[in-house]
């Protein structure tokens, strides 16, 4: 108990989680369009987990998940990259075939900018939003734990210098 | 020297104030985590002078946005900048962590204690 | 489309060990052999499209890889060079990728036995493949910016690794100063890209080289960038974080930290020769360059001589050794515009580029024998080793053919690429060459000191345990390489480093 903070914090706390956790979701789909991407947008993501951490100090048991989350983003954004490799790596090749992501442009100039039109920069934005809201709630659950602000799950004791 | 060009000179000689405060902060300063906020000082400062490199008087950022696109800045600086953004999270949190086990290790982080490689 | 292999090999050898990186973790949670095999693939994987790329250049000449363009080789290079990234496959590059998958591979397969106790070993196969893609990406990219990414994904995998064992202190202490260095070191290089960018407007190599008219700026950009890759080379001045990061690093992967300076080295010399240094007068920067090489010879060896500790006394070593490539080629630069650099200049060249594959080759089985050392006995200092020759006859060898070989004993192969040195360098300056043969003479003193101490004498039963077999293995690779380059160093040379020397020295593509 000692690591938790008031009732109004809690509260306010699981009000606010869900427009961050919105609003990372708005920046990393509007990447390709507007100031944003996969990193600033995970980044927001991972904001939610400082505030569940100052709140509540704890933060569950997700260490190996958040951890495999980070792998699997990074290893399908390289993926994607790869199949490119067709023409050469990083090659966009669903970029004006349609449906979903490969939309087309009307005509180069001016045009409110279409969602659609991103081809695979909208899916590598979205591996690395999910590579870097795991990440960073990694770095801060690691960090917060270590340096005494969280509930520890084993004792830290000063460990013994190993000298060879 | 007029005002307007002292004005445009602005991000420079801001960007050189903070790479002499970071440097300095780096080289004279004792604490560890000292000399991460003085890193971090001189990261700020080379990534605006990265952005100030990019301002040409009068055009547009390079979003979609309905300017013609010859009156749209080249954006590589601006790509550069948020790499070094990312790179600079991730060597900043990579050296916050080696303090944190330092301080477990040596029970200290003034780097005068921390020094057993020496012997 | 037809799709070649070959041409799509530098993206490969960026590609495999970046996936391969982030897959360990991931096949971690099913089974831990798993695990290692597919660590094991990679790094054989990334080694296989250096080859391929190596057979490319050397038959078909050199190339470069445009990425995310429609195809590899595009056919109007100016229209794609602002935006694109693109790497540059030539000689040069050919030469640096062998020397580090070399290493690479040797080192990776000596982790699985040396590291086998460790916990949390999925994070080590991934910063060790994660350092590898970045030094790949280092010495084979084509633009300034790239440049820096490479340089920092570097640094922050390679200080992971330094740290990997954090239940040792002095550990994390190495790592932090390496951090610290590489951190304000990349700052500086991200500066003069900005300085670069702010007069021309572009970053990439080829276009830079044309660009560049030598004002005050380049200048200030070009001594920034020498004195950044100089410091991440562990030359002189700035080799303090050296000893402590070989050292303290986790033993199988000090040889591989120190491919990551040799790395910087060989991006140090494609921006003195490529991109900045021809046409800021090369004969400043070549005397710059003998200097710095010349203080890394002298400060290395006489540091090695008052060494006790296994590990540090090569790590000086090393030092001293990075000294010889950067004098062999800082000769060759301040020669390149007059009529000596046909006379010596060239020689000194291939000297200096076939001292480096040699060096990364014999210095890593150098490190990896005396890691076997320290890993079968827990005893660093020389004063309380002894009468190993006993107990680890395979290892003796190693160590001996290592040794030998950085002393530039003949017939090994440390002594083709020295005397090459020694005939070209007599040339420009003979002080040069009595200096750098004194520092061969010293260090021959120091490896027979090193040698006598842990390995002669009576047995004294300190090996607790055996070197396991995949130890041995690795440390055999390397000695069947340096034994090839020993047997035919002409072959070498004339297949390998003389077209590295064209390209660096050449145009780019």
């Amino acid at each position: 108990m000692k690591y938790e903070m008031s009732r109004v914090v809690r509260t306010v706390t699981d009000i606010l989680v869900v427009p961050i956790i919105i609003f990372g979701i708005y920046l990393i789909i509007h990447g390709h369009l507007t100031p944003g991407g996969g990193f600033q947008g995970g980044a927001v993501i991972a904001s939610s987990t400082a505030l569940l951490v100052i709140a509540y100090g704890s933060f569950g048991k997700h260490k190996k998940d958040l951890s495999s989350l980070e792998s699997l983003g990074l290893t399908l954004f390289i993926l994607l990259a790869l199949i490119g490799m067709g023409s050469t790596m990083f090659y966009n090749y669903i970029s004006g075939t349609g449906g979903l992501f490969g939309g087309t442009l009307p005509s180069l100039g001016i045009n409110p900018g279409y969602i659609n039109t991103g081809g695979t920069i909208t899916l590598m934005n979205l591996m690395v939003g999910l590579e870097v809201s795991a990440a960073l709630s990694l770095i801060i659950w690691m960090m917060s734990k270590r340096s005494g602000m969280m509930e520890p799950e084993e004792t830290i004791s000063p460990s013994e210098e190993v000298e060879k | 020297m007029s005002w307007e060009s002292l004005l445009l000179m602005m991000p420079y000689i801001t960007v050189v104030l903070l790479m002499v405060i970071g440097l300095f902060t780096v080289l004279f300063k004792k604490n560890l985590i000292k000399i991460i906020m003085g890193i971090t000082i001189m990261q700020n400062g080379a990534n605006l002078f990265l952005v100030s490199l990019a301002y040409r008087s009068g055009e547009y950022a390079p979003i979609f946005t309905s300017a013609e696109s010859t009156d749209m800045v080249m954006p590589t600086p601006h790509a550069l900048t948020l790499t070094s953004i990312v790179i600079g999270l991730a060597t900043t949190a990579l050296m916050l962590s080696f303090t944190i086990m330092i301080k477990r290790h040596y029970g200290s982080i003034n780097t005068e204690d921390v020094r057993r490689c020496k012997e | 489309m037809n799709f070649d292999i070959f041409v799509h090999s530098p993206a490969f050898i960026l590609g495999i060990p970046l996936l391969f990186a982030f897959l360990t973790p991931l096949v971690n949670r099913l089974s831990e052999q798993l695990r290692n095999v597919v660590f094991g693939i990679g790094l054989v994987l990334t080694a296989f499209f250096v080859g391929l790329m190596s057979y490319q250049v050397l038959t078909e000449g050199s190339w470069l890889y445009v990425f995310g363009a429609n195809q590899p080789e595009p056919q109007n290079l100016l229209s794609y060079f602002y935006f694109r990234i693109t790497f540059v496959a030539d000689s040069f590059a050919v030469l640096a990728t062998i020397t580090i998958s070399i290493t690479a591979v040797a080192a990776g397969i000596y982790s699985y036995g040396f590291m086998k106790d460790e916990t949390g070993l999925n994070k080590f196969y991934t910063l060790f493949l994660l350092t590898l893609a970045g030094v790949n990406g280092m010495v084979l990219t084509g633009d300034l910016f790239n440049l820096f990414v490479w340089f920092e994904v570097t640094s922050v995998a390679s200080c992971a690794l330094v740290a990997f064992r954090n239940y040792r202190g002095r550990s994390v202490e190495a790592a932090l100063k390496y951090m610290v260095l590489s951190t304000v070191g990349g700052l500086l290089v991200l500066f003069s890209i900005g300085l670069m960018y702010g007069q021309y407007g572009v970053l990439n190599y080829a276009l830079l080289t044309q660009s560049i008219s030598g004002t005050f700026i380049d200048k200030l950009a070009l001594g920034l960038l020498v004195v950044i890759f100089a410091m991440k080379a562990s030359s002189a001045p700035m080799h303090m974080w050296a000893p402590d990061a070989y050292s303290e690093a986790p033993g199988s992967v000090t040889p591989f930290i120190a491919i990551t300076s040799l790395g910087s080295l060989f991006v140090l010399f494609r921006l003195l020769f490529g991109v900045i240094g021809v046409n800021v007068d090369p004969s400043v920067s070549g005397t710059l360059l003998i200097i710095l090489g010349v203080l890394s010879m002298i400060v290395g060896v006489t540091m090695a001589l008052v060494q006790t500790d296994l590990k540090r006394l090569i790590a000086y070593l090393s030092v001293s050794q990075v000294g010889y490539m950067m004098m062999a080629v800082g000769v060759g630069l301040a020669t390149l515009n007059s009529a000596d650099y046909q006379n010596f200049g060239t020689l000194a060249m291939k000297g200096g580029l076939f001292h480096m594959i040699n060096d990364g080759v014999y210095k890593a089985l150098l490190f990896l024998s005396a890691v076997a050392v320290v890993h079968v006995t827990d005893i660093r200092s020389l004063n309380k080793l002894g009468g190993l020759a006993h107990d680890m006859p395979y290892t003796t060898v190693f160590f001996l053919i290592g040794a030998l070989s950085i002393a530039g004993i003949p017939p090994l192969s440390g002594f083709s690429s020295k005397l090459l040195i020694y005939q070209s360098v007599y040339l420009y300056s003979p002080v040069l060459a009595i200096v750098a043969l004194v520092v061969s003479i010293i260090t021959l003193a120091v490896v027979g000191k090193a040698f006598f101490n842990a390995f002669l004498g009576p047995d004294q039963g300190l090996a607790e345990k055996k070197v396991p077999s995949s130890m041995l293995f690795g440390m055999g690779l390397l000695t069947v390489v340096v034994i090839i380059f020993t047997l035919f160093p002409n072959l070498i040379v004339s297949e390998i480093v003389s077209p590295a020397v064209k390209a660096l020295v050449g145009v780019m593509p």
